[in-house]
């Protein structure tokens, strides 16, 4: 058996009702040691006990295939902690960190109203800076529950000065923290939390008198979920597609049998503005880069002319990267719709209300995830918003590009086809690059590369915007951009070059290109102009580059050798090569001008 | 009961049925710490649908006493 299966079967016999089946499973897959392609690791600083969380940290990394190493700096201590380059914390450099907060260890005697919330705001505030500035991690902070219960009576309540409205305002001082510094901080939004659950599924005050642990398995295992979803968009284990049903899932009904005004769509009855209210979630999603495919078993006229005609369709043909309306199996039309879009299989979502079409999708094609609609058709317009990997840690001019740029590359295939020889094709294309050092505005976008792109990817590595900003500011470092267009239009920021230099030689951390640019012999363009522009920044000729392969980016595996590197060292996680001398072009790529 | 709580203990502290004595405790249990004394205690409110005061958390200490604690709350389950 596999360790894909074994960690499968292992999960599958949690419950997270019986922390028993989950304590257990979780030790069980703590022992697998093989096969996980990232390993996360988490630090928490706290000033309360939060450890009942690391099983269900785990829990839901475990499910997106990572392995999560959990570390908990000591209680209290979090300057301490992160100040301190000797300490444990710090010494074990973990990948996220988690600056769990609980007002009532905070500020001790906030019950009784004798604080002054300028004061309090200050040290908040001076916390806050100093742990962020002084780990190198995306870090998720917390805001306060306000009390349950009025300390100073029904009138008292509402007072400026009261608690409840203090504890508000320190919470908008976090969050404004938190948008401020969206490049490393984000936000677990425990409010949120509490309104879902409530006191009872919350808070366990017998434990936190009794030994400082004042939440519950329910609480935890939400904070976890939020938590979990920031970890796996920084492993890369990102959603990026949407694969539609049509009947009964994006409207009530059959179009083949109800006809145009049989279907329930309408916004002002019932079922139809469950559907309506669907079709909003899923353009949010447009909107923040998410492709809407469809996939559905009908004929393709009758579904356009409800997208085009319907006066309650939302969606419209042009939200759309691409469909499949025709009578084949589904999990082939999704497998094509894959090759299509040049994306994994384990970036769809597929969404429909069969349950045989589901189950054949999980059968044939298990990489992708599956949601049914719900059995209770209310409950349809939260399915998306409370999936979590539909989502970004940032938020670019590509993302709302994004369909778009998809449309025009099935343009570009199109055309492709009309020529006898790729070069005659690629010749056409009148291709422009625009190669530069990283500027401000694109540090989002290149960070967002970095955590997105699988396959085109020499060694994987994920950075945050911090990260990237942090590079551009060292002499020694450079970070290089590809910006492409051609005659269908541009596709945008899609390639990274991060480059080292450590005594005469360069060193290539990073070389990535989005899979929407492969198959145009840029990167060859790219890389070749890249190492030349440092050979004169840094007046080096030696060139050191990696290639670290992973379940996905076997497809550069060879990358190196094309590029005239000679291999020096092969071990199984990484090979190294080395470049004596500037790169020789071997491959043809006149057809590119670059920064014209 | 006993076979229920011994299983819960299995997985919780990670050891064998087999090797759970009247005296298991967190003496002898490597993983028996006072975090997974508070799984333990959740699983076992979840198993038997009860609710373990502080006293009763603080007393069950080894296997001898978590089934004392149980059959006191309900004797006809014992």
């Amino acid at each position: 058996m596999d360790w894909m299966q074994e960690l499968e079967k292992i999960l599958n016999n949690v419950s997270l009702d019986k922390s028993a089946s989950l304590i257990s499973a979780i030790d069980k897959a703590d022992q697998l040691k093989e096969g996980f392609d990232v390993t996360l690791k988490i630090g928490v600083l706290r000033n309360y006990t939060i450890e009942g969380i690391e099983p269900y940290l785990k829990y839901h990394l475990y499910k997106s295939g990572i392995k999560a190493e959990v570390h908990f700096g000591n209680y209290d201590m979090i300057l301490q902690e992160v100040m301190d380059p000797e300490s444990h914390f710090s010494k074990n450099k973990p990948d996220l960190i988690i600056l769990s907060l609980k007002l009532e260890s905070f500020l001790p005697d906030y019950e009784t109203g004798n604080w002054n919330f300028h004061d309090v705001r200050g040290q908040l505030s001076e916390l806050l800076i100093q742990v962020m500035n002084n780990v190198s991690g995306p870090l998720v902070i917390n805001n306060f529950i306000s009390p349950f219960y009025s300390m100073n009576g029904i009138i008292g309540d509402v007072a400026e000065n009261s608690n409840q409205r203090r504890i508000q305002r320190l919470n908008s001082f976090i969050e404004d923290f938190a948008a401020k510094n969206s490049s490393q901080v984000m936000l677990a939004n425990w409010e949120r939390i509490i309104r879902k659950l409530g006191e009872e599924l919350s808070i366990d005050y017998r434990f936190w008198y009794s030994s400082k642990s004042p939440f519950k398995k329910d609480f935890l295992n939400e904070y976890a979920k939020v938590v979990a979803n920031i970890g796996k968009i920084l492993a890369g284990k990102v959603k990026k597609c949407l694969v539609l049903d049509c009947d009964n899932t994006l409207w009530g009904g059959i179009i083949g049998e109800d006809g145009m005004d049989g279907i329930k769509l309408d916004n002002h009855e019932f079922p139809g503005k469950v559907y309506y209210d669907f079709q909003k979630s899923i353009l949010l999603l447009a909107e923040r880069g998410i492709l809407i495919t469809l996939c559905s078993k009908n004929n393709e006229e009758d579904v356009m002319d409800v997208l085009e005609n319907h006066p309650h369709s939302l969606i419209k043909r042009k939200h759309l990267a691409a469909w499949r309306v025709n009578w084949k199996n589904k999990a082939e039309n999704i497998i094509s719709l894959s090759e299509d879009l040049n994306l994994g299989l384990d970036s769809f979502v597929f969404v429909d209300d069969s349950e045989i079409e589901c189950d054949l999708v999980k059968k044939m094609v298990p990489e992708v995830d599956v949601l049914q609609v719900p059995k209770k058709i209310y409950l349809l317009p939260s399915l998306l918003m409370t999936h979590g990997q539909l989502d970004t840690l940032t938020e670019t001019n590509e993302d709302r590009q994004r369909t778009i740029l998809y449309q025009t590359d099935a343009k570009r295939k199109e055309a492709s086809k009309s020529f006898a020889t790729i070069d005659e094709y690629l010749y056409s294309l009148d291709l422009h690059a625009k190669i530069h050092l990283v500027e401000d505005q694109e540090v989002a976008r290149v960070a967002q590369l970095t955590q997105k792109t699988n396959q085109f990817n020499l060694t994987t590595k994920r950075y945050t915007e911090q990260d990237i900003q942090q590079f551009g500011k060292l002499t020694d470092n450079a970070v290089l951009s590809l910006t492409v267009q051609d005659r269908f239009g541009s596709s945008g920021l899609t390639g990274v070059l991060i480059a080292k230099k450590e005594n005469s030689t360069g060193y290539i951390d990073s070389l990535l290109l989005s899979c929407r640019v492969l198959g145009r012999k840029l990167e060859y363009a790219f890389v070749d102009y890249c190492l030349k522009y440092l050979e004169g920044q840094w007046s080096i000729a030696k060139w050191m580059a990696e290639y670290m392969p992973t379940k996905k980016n076997a497809q550069v595996a060879n990358f190196w050798s094309e590029m005239g590197f000679q291999i020096v060292e092969q071990q199984e996680k990484k090979s190294i090569y080395f470049l004596d001398g500037s790169p020789q072009q071997i491959i043809d790529t006149t057809f590119i001008k670059i920064n014209e | 009961m006993e076979e229920k709580v011994k299983e819960i203990m299995s997985l919780i502290f990670n050891v064998d049925i087999e090797d759970i004595t009247e005296d298991s405790s967190p003496d002898n249990l490597e993983n028996w710490d006072s975090l997974r004394h508070m799984n333990f205690v959740n699983a076992l409110e979840e198993e038997f649908d009860i609710e373990l005061t502080d006293e009763q958390v603080t007393e069950m200490m080894n296997f001898k006493l978590v089934l004392a604690v149980l059959k006191e709350i309900s004797p006809s389950s014992a």
